[in-house]
């Protein structure tokens, strides 16, 4: 490579990871970024408790969009909520309009923000010991083992009174199923643990003039998009055919990978507990297409490449494709930050020829422990945060991309700020999308499985003996 | 009812009596803060630990979790991977220990022996500084130079030679981690080497010298023996810290590929933030700290006292 290459990617993967640091986040994850693909936003830096009352000026939003619901708004006057929460974009996007919540309710609203892991430790101590501080929380891959431990509040109560909740006003079946699923403990609960404030979905990104170069088709199939990548590896110097995260953790590799083996057929436990279902064969193809694909066209020492390697190689041109990530890749892409800018296309992500295609997503959802002392208010900072105007207002006014709600990705106007083939690829996936089911236990076998598939990557064993070892260390930790 | 005399003198006898347990006591009474902070410091903690090691998990409800015995423990040695942990351990602590060791020495009497003034203060300031960087930042820089596609040192590796760089972080992780480590920590070496070169006296030196023993001679025979103490101690502190190491490798291979680099305060780590397995990681933490413990005790018993303090 030359040295502007060099010096520019320096440059690039320095920005990559400082803005992961900084604002992306996903638990599970590896040293350098803990993060899934969420790039760019105005992550809040450092730890911070502020509270969000006392800024003057006019509201962001009108109030007359809340004040139709009937819902008594201002039950809870003069009473006060505490957020912990991630460094996020999330937080920064509708921080700005928490004084039209604050006007409206008459509650006053106080963040509690930290860098990921700390705040995960700081959740699990409050809602453990019973401290409460938290009346609201941010909520991730531990939700079925914080339901099963007692930790969560469902939701449903909330949702039942009517002093609390309109269903015509909120319109619920505006969010996505896959949200909404998610938001159910993943399948494994009947009640509401949650609310869901964002979503991503897996795409793929590609070099549009690579592919016009080589004369290209977007690849609908996995076959067409390892002939793509054969060929611009083979015909590209200091460009590598693809790249995709090879890295551990349950935010990394696996969060692909779970998308293949849908598609092809196999699912994550067959039969819970007792069959976790990552030896059966669709997860062994889809481990082997996934595995060869990085091994043959990917970078070298692709076990080891993060959300943010992949992002900064990408961004770097030095990669003809990312395998199947998230869509919030897309700003950072396309923005300033990236080398190919101009040259970067996105679809949805390839499935087998004869399979199904189910993109793999992720939520993130607020909760209330069952220790909160406001958790009346909460809910309704819960459902003002995650209703139409809020997040309509999130998305055109304040540069968010991640709304749970299928209304926003239709709307014209947001459509046009972020581009019209963009929020139909997200769109479209997102209304297709099966998110991971996270069972209690997944924490801890989603890391072994991720540590196996990593040792595939890395040459260390086959990918059907990785796969025949995950299932076995995962049946064991259910079997325990 | 009591006079006041009578209570008069029962104040006195109280008195009395506390400054008796007082002068009878005294050199307890001088320890109990000290013996208070390593309660609080070393033995709760300690105590804490094994206690969380011996409930069942996941809770932090604490105090009314079920006991299982050794549970934990077999847990930590079947899925737990404790036993190649730690013997990933061992093998990154000895090797980086010798590594560090050999060339700290090496750098010190190579700059113990430069004639000017001037260029032995650029020679240490230049060989203190991998010592400054911060584990992250170190972990950071070494993912971007060690990267195969875009990191300076492949490219080195490549221009300079007829071989192909090998993909560090996935192809060779536990050396990149032992090297990287060297390379950190060697200046901790060379600065307690170079201060130890610096006080052996000329006498002895000049008098070898006299005698005719050639360099290496003056070495084994005066000079290393002389510094057996301060050699000592250097390697017993490093040995102890490399024990420790974290940042540095998590940050760099996240433990990986798989478990190749998974030292056994990165499983105790993943056990208790990622898997949620509070037990399993107070079993991993007791194990390690007792075999730390008595290993550094035997050192000192074995070779401390009798070999260099004698």
């Amino acid at each position: 490579m030359t040295e502007r290459n060099r010096r520019n990617f320096i440059k690039a993967t320095g920005v990559g990871l400082l803005g992961g640091l900084a604002g992306c986040t996903r638990g599970g994850s590896s040293g350098s970024g803990g993060g899934d693909g969420s790039s760019g936003g105005n992550g809040s830096s450092g730890d911070s408790t502020e509270s969000s009352s006392g800024s003057d000026g006019d509201l962001a939003i009108p109030l007359e969009e809340y004040q139709s619901a009937d819902i008594d708004w201002r039950q809870f006057e003069g009473s006060q909520i505490n957020i912990g929460a991630v460094q996020h974009p999330w937080v920064s996007a509708i921080k700005p309009a928490v004084p039209v919540f604050e006007e409206l309710t008459g509650i006053d609203v106080v963040w509690n923000i930290l860098p990921e892991q700390q705040f995960r430790t700081k959740r699990q101590t409050d809602v453990s010991t019973g401290a409460g501080q938290f009346d609201i929380f941010y909520m991730d891959q531990v939700v079925n083992q914080f339901r099963e431990e007692g930790w969560i509040q469902p939701l449903d109560p909330y949702f039942d009174d009517s002093s609390l909740y309109d269903e015509e006003w909120y319109q619920p079946d505006d969010l996505f199923e896959a949200s909404k699923w998610q938001a159910h403990g993943g399948g494994y609960s009947d009640s509401w643990t949650g609310i869901p404030i964002t979503v991503e979905v897996q795409t793929q990104f590609y070099r549009t003039d690579l592919y016009e170069k080589h004369d290209l088709e977007v690849a609908e199939t996995l076959e067409q998009f390892r002939q793509n990548a054969q060929t611009i590896h083979e015909n590209e110097s200091d460009v590598v055919g693809t790249v995709g995260r090879g890295q551990k953790g349950y935010g990394m590799n696996i969060y692909i990978l779970n998308t293949f083996l849908r598609e092809y057929g196999a699912e994550l436990w067959t039969e819970f507990p007792n069959d976790s279902g990552l030896d059966t064969d669709g997860v062994i193809e889809a481990a082997e297409w996934y595995t060869s694909l990085l091994q043959d066209y990917g970078p070298e020492g692709a076990s080891t490449q993060t959300w943010s390697d992949v992002l900064a190689t990408m961004q770097e041109g030095r990669a003809g494709h990312i395998v199947a990530d998230a869509n919030l890749f897309w700003p950072g892409l396309t923005g300033e930050d990236s080398q190919v800018g101009e040259d970067i296309g996105i679809a949805k992500a390839p499935r087998p020829a004869d399979g199904t295609f189910s993109p793999n997503a992720f939520n993130w959802q607020i909760s209330t422990s069952k220790n909160a002392s406001n958790s009346e208010q909460a809910f309704l900072f819960m459902l003002w945060a995650s209703s139409e105007p809020t997040n309509t207002w999130m998305h055109l006014d304040n540069g968010a991309a991640f709304s749970v709600r299928q209304s926003v990705w239709e709307n014209d106007e947001f459509r046009s700020r972020v581009g019209d083939n963009f929020a139909q690829v997200t769109l479209e996936s997102l209304q297709e999308a099966a998110p991971d089911p996270f069972d209690r236990k997944y924490p801890e076998w989603g890391q072994r499985y991720s540590e196996e598939l990593q040792r595939a990557i890395a040459g260390q064993k086959s990918a059907e003996a990785a796969m025949t070892r995950a299932a076995e260390v995962a049946e064991d930790i259910y079997s325990g | 009812m009591s006079t006041p005399t009578q209570t008069e003198s029962a104040n006195r006898t109280t008195l009395a009596r506390l400054r008796d347990l007082w002068n009878d006591y005294l050199p307890y009474w001088f320890m109990a803060p000290m013996v208070l902070v390593m309660v609080m410091i070393t033995f709760f903690p300690g105590a804490y630990d094994l206690y969380l090691s011996l409930i069942a998990e996941p809770t932090f409800n604490v105090f009314e979790a079920e006991f299982v015995g050794l549970s934990n423990f077999e847990t930590a040695f079947t899925r737990g991977g404790a036993f190649h942990s730690f013997v990933i351990t061992i093998t990154v602590v000895v090797s980086a220990l010798a590594l560090e060791t050999a060339l700290g020495f090496v750098l010190a009497a190579l700059v113990a022996g430069v004639d000017s003034g001037r260029m032995k203060g650029f020679y240490r300031v230049l060989f203190i500084i991998p010592m400054a960087v911060a584990p992250v930042s170190l972990a950071t820089i070494g993912r971007i130079m060690l990267n195969s596609e875009i990191g300076v040192i492949p490219y080195v590796i490549e221009t300079a030679t007829p071989f192909a760089a090998p993909a560090f972080l996935s192809d060779v992780p536990l050396l990149t981690v032992i090297l990287l480590d060297t390379w950190n920590w060697t200046p901790f070496m060379f600065i307690i080497f170079y201060a130890g070169l610096s006080s052996v006296p000329d006498t002895l030196v000049e008098a070898s010298r006299v005698d005719g023993a050639p360099l290496w001679r003056r070495y084994v025979h005066v000079i290393i023996p002389y510094m057996k103490p301060v050699v000592f101690v250097a390697t017993l502190i490093r040995l102890i810290d490399l024990f420790r190491t974290f940042g540095v490798v998590y940050g760099l291979t996240n433990g990986g590929p798989g478990t190749a680099t998974q030292l056994v305060s990165i499983n105790i780590y993943e056990q208790m933030f990622i898997n949620n397995q509070l037990g399993v990681a107070a079993a991993i933490a007791i194990v390690y700290l007792v075999l730390v413990v008595a290993l550094c005790n035997i050192i000192i018993a074995k070779v401390g006292f009798e070999g260099v303090w004698d």
